[in-house]
């Protein structure tokens, strides 16, 4: 059966796009992300107008997120206080990505900005977690010890505005978490991203903060984020398809339940690489889109 | 659009006596959008009166959709990746064009005299455009597009004739076509010059839910946001605890 979006104004397939949900929310179930860098150019893909899919993705990543942070506060495993100042950060980003959005969208560089800034992004990301995880793989297998990283963050000690953060064990400023926030804020409003596979790197290499609390704190900010760019794009462009979101959230929810078990099967390393390869894949063909001559120079849009 | 209504009210006011006219009308005067529509048909219909011979004459039928602006861009390719470069808005396009007529276009009449009265997509024009260098690819790219997606076409022999005077045309009204009023024009041609016109509105409009969620999105845009965020909140707690594992 067909159903008519009222915000993308087309007409959909419910069982295309519940599928999509459902297939999206394995993969982030199986994976542990939010899985918005996948589910964004797959709506684009199917037909829905950049700036919709970008908005109401977010409603989906907020959805996936919310079961696996409750299980993390039932562990305790939450520093609020982090979340907190990230997500201090994460406002002024979000609002930032919003009003850089409107301009693009005027200037008819959206479809563009997408497309770089996701190129670029997983590009990097799935590169870096490709080496990780093909390193670990083979150390595994060899059975000699896991390489130590030699990390030296001086400099993050010797910047003023020290906040302790009780739960994380740290005693650091505010001011790394804060601009990690506001990248990720800006991101997610541009890219419909919830920025897991940013934040959590970040808290772990950055700002050195135990991995015991890194799942449910950057849940946490996720969530913050996600629903807090939903709020500013229904509010300054009017593109969140609220039924569009009903069933995407409908089957991701259910797909993800299927992922974690699915994930319970395979050793951590073996999920990075297959992640791995998917973000480069996502990346290898947005970069195509790029760089092929198109099949018609000319676009049309209806409207401003 | 003040125009043509005037052309209408002098055509029809005027039919002297023995004069060929027209007789026409559409089979429904709304279309609503509910969930599941994907798109009908509209059936004109009409007759010509005081029909003096049926050869030489001819009847389009155009309906045009609310006007709307087009934006068109050019990709150009910059460092090796193709952007958007060049850009013209043209403002007064109709959003839907759908133009029956008994025979092809080209044999009714001169597209010139045809075009002085909106006939054709060829005189398809914008009001005004804003770009900075020539407009006319940027118009025949917007023409090229719209046909490309449907929304833009000239079906010839599209009209049928059921009788000597009587006929009919089925116009297509796709899903995802703009929301609004819509205008169905009627036009008795003979010899390659209009002799009579009638022009009908058709309203297309959102209805039910859809058209209470596309409202409530705009006028209470926080209260929407707020309800979506809600809803992903609820739909993930529920999810997290109908799956919970037994332990």
């Amino acid at each position: 059966m067909e159903i008519y979006l009222p915000i993308a104004e087309m007409s959909v397939h419910w069982m295309v796009i519940l599928g999509m949900g459902f297939g999206v929310g394995f993969l982030s179930g199986l994976f542990g992300v939010g899985g918005g860098f996948l589910l964004t150019p797959l709506l684009v893909f199917y037909g829905i107008p950049s700036t919709v899919a970008v908005a109401t993705t977010l409603s989906h990543i907020t959805a996936s997120s919310i079961s696996g942070a409750l299980a993390q506060w039932r562990k305790r495993a939450i520093d609020f206080t982090m979340a907190g100042v990230m997500l201090g950060g994460g406002f002024f980003g979000t609002v930032f990505g919003v009003w850089l959005f409107a301009l693009m969208r005027r200037a008819g560089q959206m479809d563009l900005v997408v497309s770089l800034s996701y190129v670029l992004l997983l590009g990097a990301v799935g590169g870096l977690m490709l080496n990780e995880s093909w390193v670990s793989l083979r150390t595994a297998r060899s059975g000699g010890p896991p390489p130590v990283r030699p990390v030296n963050h001086v400099w993050i000690h010797g910047l003023p505005l020290r906040l302790r953060f009780r739960q994380s064990r740290l005693y650091i400023s505010i001011i790394p978490p804060v601009l990690i926030g506001f990248l990720v804020g800006t991101l997610s409003a541009i890219m419909g991203i919830g920025g897991g596979f940013i934040i959590v790197p970040a808290m772990i290499y950055l700002l050195r903060m135990p991995t015991n609390v890194v799942i449910g704190t950057s849940l946490v900010q996720i969530i913050g984020i996600t629903a807090l760019t939903t709020l500013l794009q229904a509010t300054s462009n009017y593109s969140v398809d609220i039924l569009l979101a009903a069933m995407l959230i409908a089957g991701g929810v259910v797909g993800a339940q299927f992922g974690v078990r699915a994930g319970g099967k395979l050793r951590g390393e073996q999920i990075r690489f297959l992640m791995a390869l998917l973000v480069l894949a996502v990346c290898a063909g947005l970069l195509w889109g790029l760089v092929v001559p198109p099949s018609d120079f000319y676009t049309l849009q209806l409207g401003t | 659009m003040m125009r043509r209504w005037l052309l209408v009210l002098v055509l029809l006011a005027t039919p002297a006596l023995g004069d060929e006219s027209l007789v026409s009308g559409v089979s429904q005067d709304l279309i609503q959008i509910t969930s599941n529509y994907t798109g009908s048909d509209i059936v004109v219909f009409g007759d010509v009166e005081e029909q003096k011979n049926a050869t030489g004459r001819d009847i389009v039928v155009v309906v045009r959709g609310p006007d709307s602006v087009l934006t068109v861009r050019r990709r150009d390719r910059v460092a090796g990746v193709w952007i958007n470069h060049d850009a013209a808005s043209l403002t007064g396009m109709p959003a839907y064009y759908y133009l029956a007529s008994s025979r092809p276009l080209s044999e009714i009449g001169q597209a010139a005299t045809l075009a002085r009265d909106g006939i054709g997509l060829a005189s398809l024009q914008p009001d005004t455009v804003h770009a900075h260098h020539d407009v006319e690819p940027f118009r025949q790219a917007a023409l090229r597009l719209m046909t490309s997606e449907g929304l833009y076409r000239e079906v010839p022999q599209g009209v049928e004739f059921l009788s000597e005077t009587l006929f009919r045309a089925h116009v297509p009204v796709p899903a995802g076509v703009t929301r609004g009023q819509y205008d169905v024009e009627v036009y008795l041609i003979r010899n390659g010059a209009v002799v009579s016109a009638q022009s009908t509105p058709l309203f297309i409009d959102q209805t039910g839910l859809e058209r209470r969620l596309y409202n409530w999105a705009h006028d209470q845009a926080f209260g929407y946001g707020l309800a979506a965020v809600v809803m992903a909140l609820l739909m993930g707690w529920i999810s997290s605890v109908v799956f919970r594992r037994p332990t």
